[in-house]
């Protein structure tokens, strides 16, 4: 294992990104991450909001029209070696905006997240549970520490 | 007393601008916001919606009401109960639907379930904007135990809304042991609730960093069609709930400070969770018995219907017709739409630092709010 993997083994960085969700599933990542109950940073995640720093990226939500030039760059800016974690029935096709319709379809829902940006692992749920979220991190973590 | 503040009188160019968003860290929700800032001094805010924009009700539009009812509840993943309570409730009123008082009940119970559970989330955003990281960690293991109930009752942490046309879902049905659950969950809330904020409102750091921060005159509130909490932080004694058929049999207090500044609207979010335990007690010790829903109604055409309900953050508005059972020309209007202004006259005067502060004093929902959208003539 190289040096730089082992220190990103005791500091991952997770950067939350939202794309027009309902903040359900915002407010539970947030909650997996800081709050005192199931605490990932106890295992030594962290949350960021610097892309620069991240090694994660977590998106929730449909991305819709005016989020996706955002979500681009927030993940062009994420140094490699990168994980995608899209999180939510709204990320993984996009929920109940995308797949219902009712006359008029909804037009502006780009998503969902992979057809946008490569996604490495998909957390289902609406919203999603805080473990879920640790176990999604959890199974795609050796892909980025085995990455050099 | 500043009656009214008014930006930039003279019509002068601000030079100095500090922007935030679309994504930001203080933000969870995507939105932008510019202070335009002279000596430090925030002379004038700006907060821009429109990133969120899905089109629920555009999606709505022709869809069978229940499954529409349905829809409602991912409007705002905070309030989601209310939602589909709201438009439920203007359902019921077209097709004159009575509804079981056992289930009322129930609807009361989450009702009041969500509003602690916002409200501590509130305190808890408030907190760590504050900078204060260890009251806000508090305050999200206190809020832990009411998560707890809306996963027993409602079956989600979430998305847990209970209600159907003409009661609630037979899965939200309150036995003994999950009241027995409810009774312990309160007394464990309420002992902790106390106990934060005799911690909170003596400590000299936090309290001088809240006085007088944010500062809303009440005319100008009133001007804006602020409403929920941030208005009665300002003085007004102004609650829908006293008008609500639905909680005739309940007996609280309106609560309403007048200092009109942050340290109020945080007081104002603790003192109505007492409040709302008071309800739910009062709930659960009067529990009607009977059935939990009414399923002999009929569908009929029926012109546009209006509901107005109090959820967490002030008044919420549901309208539509109903047309062969489905819906048509929904209009939502959730109360964060009135209190952006707020927001933005809020920040007015005070410290660059303290810009966020008064942001979220309002207790900003971005997403349920972000759905108008511009009429451009062709
Ligand atoms: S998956 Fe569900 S809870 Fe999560 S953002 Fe979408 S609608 Fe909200």
């Amino acid at each position: 294992m190289s040096l730089k993997s082992y220190s990103r083994q005791r500091a991952i960085h997770v950067m939350l990104v939202y794309t027009g969700g309902c903040n359900g599933c915002d407010i539970e990542i947030v909650n997996a991450v800081l709050s005192p109950k199931i605490d990932i940073e106890q295992y030594k995640v962290f949350l960021t909001w610097n892309p620069r720093e991240a090694d994660v990226l977590v998106v929730t939500g449909p991305v819709t029209y005016h989020n996706k030039e955002p979500l681009l760059k927030i993940y062009n800016d994420i140094p490699d070696p990168k994980l995608v974690i899209a999180a939510g029935s709204c990320a993984l096709m996009g929920g109940v905006y995308k797949n219902i319709y009712g006359d008029i379809p909804s037009e502006e829902i780009e998503g969902p997240v992979e057809n946008i940006i490569p996604v490495d692992a998909k957390v289902p749920g609406c919203a999603v549970r805080p473990q879920d979220i640790l176990a999604g991190l959890i199974s795609v973590l050796p892909n980025l520490l085995n990455s050099d | 007393m500043i009656e009214e503040k008014i930006p930039n009188p003279n019509g002068e160019l601000i030079e100095t601008e500090i922007s935030m968003g679309t994504v930001h860290p203080a933000a969870l929700e995507p939105y932008r916001v510019r202070f335009f800032v002279e000596d430090e001094i925030i002379q004038e805010a700006e907060i821009t919606i429109g990133v969120n924009h899905r089109g629920v009700e555009r999606i709505m539009e022709g869809l069978p009401v229940e499954k529409a009812n349905a829809l409602t509840e991912k409007i705002c993943g905070i309030c989601s109960n209310s939602h589909t309570w709201n438009s439920v409730l203007t359902a019921e009123k077209g097709l004159n639907i009575d509804i079981p008082e056992r289930a009322n009940y129930i609807r009361v119970i989450m009702g009041e379930l969500e509003r602690l559970h916002s409200h501590l989330l509130y305190l808890a955003h408030g907190c760590e904007v504050l900078g204060h990281e260890t009251f806000s960690m508090r305050i999200f293991y206190i809020r832990e135990t009411v998560m707890d109930l809306l996963h027993m009752i409602g079956g989600n942490r979430v998305q847990y809304g209970v209600s159907i046309i003409g009661g609630v879902r037979p899965r939200c049905e309150l036995n003994e042991m999950r009241i027995q659950k409810v009774e312990s969950g309160l007394d464990e809330l309420e002992k902790n609730i106390v106990n934060f904020s005799e911690r909170f409102t003596s400590d000299p750091i936090v309290n001088s960093r809240i006085e007088g921060v944010g500062y809303l005159p009440p005319k100008q509130a009133r001007k804006l069609a602020v409403t929920g909490p941030s208005l009665r932080a300002c003085g007004f004694n102004y609650d829908l709930r006293t008008e609500m058929p639905q909680y005739d049999d309940f007996d609280f207090n309106i609560i309403s400070l007048d200092t009109c500044d942050v340290k109020a609207n945080l007081l104002m979010r603790v003192l109505e969770s007492f409040e709302s335990i008071k309800i739910i007690r009062q709930a659960i010790k009067n529990l009607p018995k009977g059935p939990i829903a009414d399923r002999n109604w009929e569908m009929f055409d029926c012109d546009f219907i209006k509901s107005y309900i109090e959820v967490p953050r002030g008044i919420c508005y549901h309208s539509f017709a109903l047309e062969d059972g489905r819906v048509r020309g929904s209009v939502i209007r959730t109360p964060s739409m009135a209190n952006i202004a707020a927001m933005q006259y809020a920040a007015i005067g005070n410290h660059i630092t303290d810009g966020q502060l008064c942001i979220v004093q309002c207790d900003p929902c971005f997403t349920c709010t972000d759905r108008a959208f511009e009429i451009i003539e062709l």
